[in-house]
């Protein structure tokens, strides 16, 4: 890692960052012109972004308000809980002095920020010992946190064990490293049955123990109410949206999936991230009822990605969709199955709903969703078992009418390299429908993906 | 030297397991350190641990796999569709890690193209991704179930009593592999890395019962001999990814060294605990095979098994370490960089290689770092 990046916080950059591009909104052409000059690299991000309108605008301020939060946690006198994107962060925020800091989402920011993406971390793991052979969401960042270039971390509490063990490692080795206590959720391959949901909720009330026991506190029940219930409103708007898209032509511009998720990751139960699913929401009908794309131009063909989506410099991919007028139809990172989903299959167990009667309820409710989080529901058991990998995609692209599935298989991911393959000649089976897939690194590989597809 | 320890390390297809068949006895492979073979005993079964040494390219492997796959769970696919295990009754793989777990899908499809590879009964285990608490209460049900369906599908009937006499036999087998490691640990040794290690990797292979009787003439015969194999030579510690590649062992020895000891699947791991006799067998079972957090897929116990290898090392008087892990095995490939940290910490010097598994290896590069890193023991110790 080159010593000068070990002088510059990497969360401070965020946050600066963040609230430049936030101000930015509100400036006359001339300034914005001005702005665009001087920050040649972020301005392909920032222009396409700023003409998106006011969900864009309240996104750049979620992510300004996620970065500020950290920056200021120790000063605050909060604690900093690293983790990871399919962890949802409700119960992080139900303690009063806990901040989270997801590896994940710095990752991306870093690969379609800045030209050389987030290198120079990866290799900082790899120079301490970490496999370099891992998944790059989250070496991404965790080369900083590891150099000391980022907040201290207090704790690290993830939810991978039978998920995803390039990620779990990751967690795990960070921990170690930094000598942080650690706590892992942990997922048996299935998924509905009694007991394994007897498991995850037991488990669950372990980590809220296992937090309390390293300083996280007081738990409180009000607020935990409080965010479950603007969840509720959240998981509505984004069924709104989410049915909007199966609108031919889709009117959900394609970096919304990205703004909805990424929101979710960080923000889960806030109300800012709700004032901007009402925003996106709003844009969404609009385009609807006028029978526009959200492509901005006509749509002629809808792409399902049944895995994730390719985070490069400049949105390289959403880009290209759009230019190509390829309808993005959201991925394994925008389904979070609540039980009133568009998408909802009627199979008990599969979706989680939220109760929010009783600290019990409560509980039993974050865990549930923890449990379905992407990745932690498709990809855990057998790709054609019920209700996974094979099953979600199959009634993801029809529901969506997907003429095409994509696959952009980052080299780290295990689990799914070592069924891609299969699930593929069963997806073309049944469905007949083109499959890309284009083993691309998750991050800044635009250049290797493009000719792929 | 035993000749059949040699032979049922280097061989798939042992005459002992065929005479068994013979008889009527039903065998059964699995994937993991995790499955509790005293369960099958109970059954009448023999377990067998599944290899796929002597995949010499991975045809079939790579055709169901992706890439950026660990070569081991191919090279097992590789051996089932070549047809080796088709002597099978059945196959247990448990979710050990993301590539392992996923033979499952590919075992599985791969039996659609081709025909008779895949065992009557096959089955998926879960074990869970941490040792205690409710981890390992999940652990005993996923047990039980387990028992059932053998039960249910074997058409036996696994008993209190049965298993009870499965733990008593195997608790034996525990005691003489501890033997034999005390046994390579002295200074001088008088065993080599090689023939114990070949004596670890029939014992995932071979029925109990034969088993136990070579164990026990190899053990007296190594207390016989007066001839140390260890003199002039470097006492090294292995550990890292699944291994039951002899060769590798052999290699390291012909360059001089002699390997005291390892930490691998197929080696030593819990044999200086034995299970509890007096208490519920199921339960004690459980309580023994799924703690000590052997594997890096228990995230976040590696001081456990930091401080299980090092004191391995310091007992075995290990002047060195070589970890190894299988490409793209991060879970090995990134705890041998923390223990490399803290192995160098205390003084102890370590080597860190990555390379495929088995009879793929590419051997040459391997000789090269193991002649270096003796070469710097010399100097240092
Ligand atoms: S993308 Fe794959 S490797 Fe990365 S965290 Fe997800 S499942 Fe794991
Ligand atoms: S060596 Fe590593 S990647 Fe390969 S099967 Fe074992 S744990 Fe999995």
């Amino acid at each position: 890692m080159r010593p000068e990046l070990k002088e510059y916080a990497l969360d401070h950059m965020f946050a600066r960052t963040f609230d430049t591009a936030k101000k930015a909104v509100r400036s006359t052409e001339k300034e914005r012109a001005i702005l665009t000059r001087s920050i040649p690299y972020v301005s392909g991000l920032l222009g396409p972004m700023l003409s998106l309108g006011q969900p864009a605008a309240t996104f750049l301020e979620l992510m300004s308000d996620y970065y500020n939060n950290i920056v200021n946690a120790k000063k605050d006198g909060k604690k900093v809980v690293m983790t990871t994107f399919c962890f949802d962060p409700t119960v992080f925020y139900a303690f009063g002095n806990l901040v989270p800091v997801t590896l994940e989402v710095g990752t991306v920011i870093t690969s379609i920020l800045w030209k050389r993406g987030s290198y120079d971390f990866m290799d900082f793991c790899t120079e301490v010992g970490f496999s370099e052979t891992g998944c790059s969401s989250q070496r991404g960042t965790m080369g900083a946190y590891l150099a000391g270039a980022g907040v201290d971390i207090d704790m690290v509490a993830i939810n991978m064990g039978g998920v995803c063990d390039t990620n779990g490692n990751a967690y795990s080795f960070a921990a170690q490293y930094l000598g942080k206590p650690f706590y892992g959720l942990d997922y048996p391959s299935d998924l509905t049955p009694d007991d394994v949901s007897d498991y995850h909720h037991k488990d669950y009330r372990a980590l809220i123990r296992f937090i309390e026991e390293n300083g996280g506190g007081p738990f409180d029940i009000d607020r935990l109410r409080e965010l479950l219930e603007e969840k509720k409103i959240q998981d509505e708007l984004t069924n709104e949206l989410e049915d909007m898209q199966r609108l031919v032509p889709n009117p959900v511009p394609g970096i919304f999936n990205l703004m909805l998720y990424a929101g979710r990751y960080t923000w889960s139960g806030g109300k800012k991230y709700t004032r901007m699913l009402r925003e996106m929401v709003d844009a969404v009908r609009a385009n609807a009822n006028s029978g526009l794309s959200g492509l901005g131009k006509p749509e002629k063909c809808r792409a399902f990605l049944f895995y994730i989506d390719n985070f490069s410099f400049n949105v390289g991919m959403f880009q290209w969709l759009e230019k190509n007028q390829v309808s993005h139809m959201g991925n394994m990172l925008s389904r979070f199955f609540p039980d009133n989903a568009p998408y909802k299959r009627d199979v008990l167990g599969t979706c989680y709903g939220i109760n929010t009667k009783n600290l019990d309820t409560m509980i039993d409710t974050l865990a549930d969703i923890n449990a379905r989080m992407p990745m932690t529901r498709t990809i855990r058991g057998p790709y054609d078992a019920p209700n996974m990998w094979f099953e979600d995609s199959l009634s993801l692209a029809e529901i969506y009418k997907a003429d095409c599935c994509i696959y952009n298989g980052t080299p780290g991911c295990r689990n799914t390299w070592s069924n891609v393959k299969l699930i593929m000649r069963d997806l073309e089976n049944e469905v007949s429908q083109p499959i890309w897939f284009t083993p691309t690194p998750l991050t800044g590989g635009w250049k290797t993906g493009k000719p792929r597809l | 030297m035993s000749d059949l320890f040699k032979e049922a390390a280097h061989a798939i297809d042992l005459p002992q397991i065929h005479d068994l068949k013979n008889q009527g006895v039903n065998v059964v492979g699995h994937t993991c350190s995790f499955v509790p073979v005293e369960i099958f005993y109970a059954a009448g079964i023999v377990p067998i641990r599944l290899r796929g040494i002597d995949a010499e390219n991975l045809s079939i492997g790579d055709a169901y796999y992706g890439p950026f796959v660990c070569t081991f769970p191919k090279a097992l696919l590789q051996q089932a569709g070549a047809g080796t295990y088709g002597f099978l009754d059945g196959a247990v793989v448990t979710t050990g890690c993301d590539g392992m777990r996923r033979l499952d899908e590919c075992w599985r499809k791969m039996s659609d193209d081709i025909a008779g590879t895949l065992p009557r009964w096959f089955t998926l285990f879960d074990v869970p991704h941490k040792p205690d608490g409710v981890a390992l209460e999940w652990y005993e049900s996923r047990v039980r179930k387990l028992i059932t369906a053998i039960e249910k599908n074997f058409n036996v009937s696994i008993t209190d009593e049965a298993l009870g006499q499965a733990i008593r036999d195997q608790n034996m087998i525990r005691e003489r592999v501890w033997e034999l490691g005390v046994l390579r640990s002295q200074d001088p040794t008088f065993i080599s890395g090689t023939e114990a290690f070949q004596a670890l990797i029939a014992r995932t292979v071979l029925p109990s019962d034969v088993y136990l009787a070579e164990l026990t003439a190899l053990i007296e015969d190594v207390k016989q001999r007066t001839t140390p194999v260890s003199q002039g030579k470097k006492r090294l510690f292995v550990t890292g990814s699944i291994c039951d590649d002899i060769e590798l062992i052999q290699q390291i020895e012909e360059k001089g060294a002699v390997v005291v000891g390892e930490s691998v699947c197929y080696g030593m791991r819990k044999t200086f605990e034995k299970v509890a006799e007096d208490a519920d067998p199921v339960t004690a079972l459980c309580k023994h095979y799924l703690s000590g957090s052997i594997c890096p897929r228990m995230f976040g116990y590696y001081p456990m098994r930091r401080d299980s290898i090092i004191s391995m090392v310091q007992n075995t008087k290990a002047q060195g370490v070589i970890m190894q892990n299988i490409r793209f095995c991060d879970l090995h490939g990134s705890e041998n960089g923390l223990l490399e940290r803290d192995l160098e910490k205390i003084g102890i010097p370590a080597l860190r290689i990555e390379k495929e598994y088995g009879a793929l290896t590419e051997k040459g590069r391997l000789r090269m770092r193991f002649d270096a890193f003796l070469e710097q023991l010399k100097t240092n110790c």
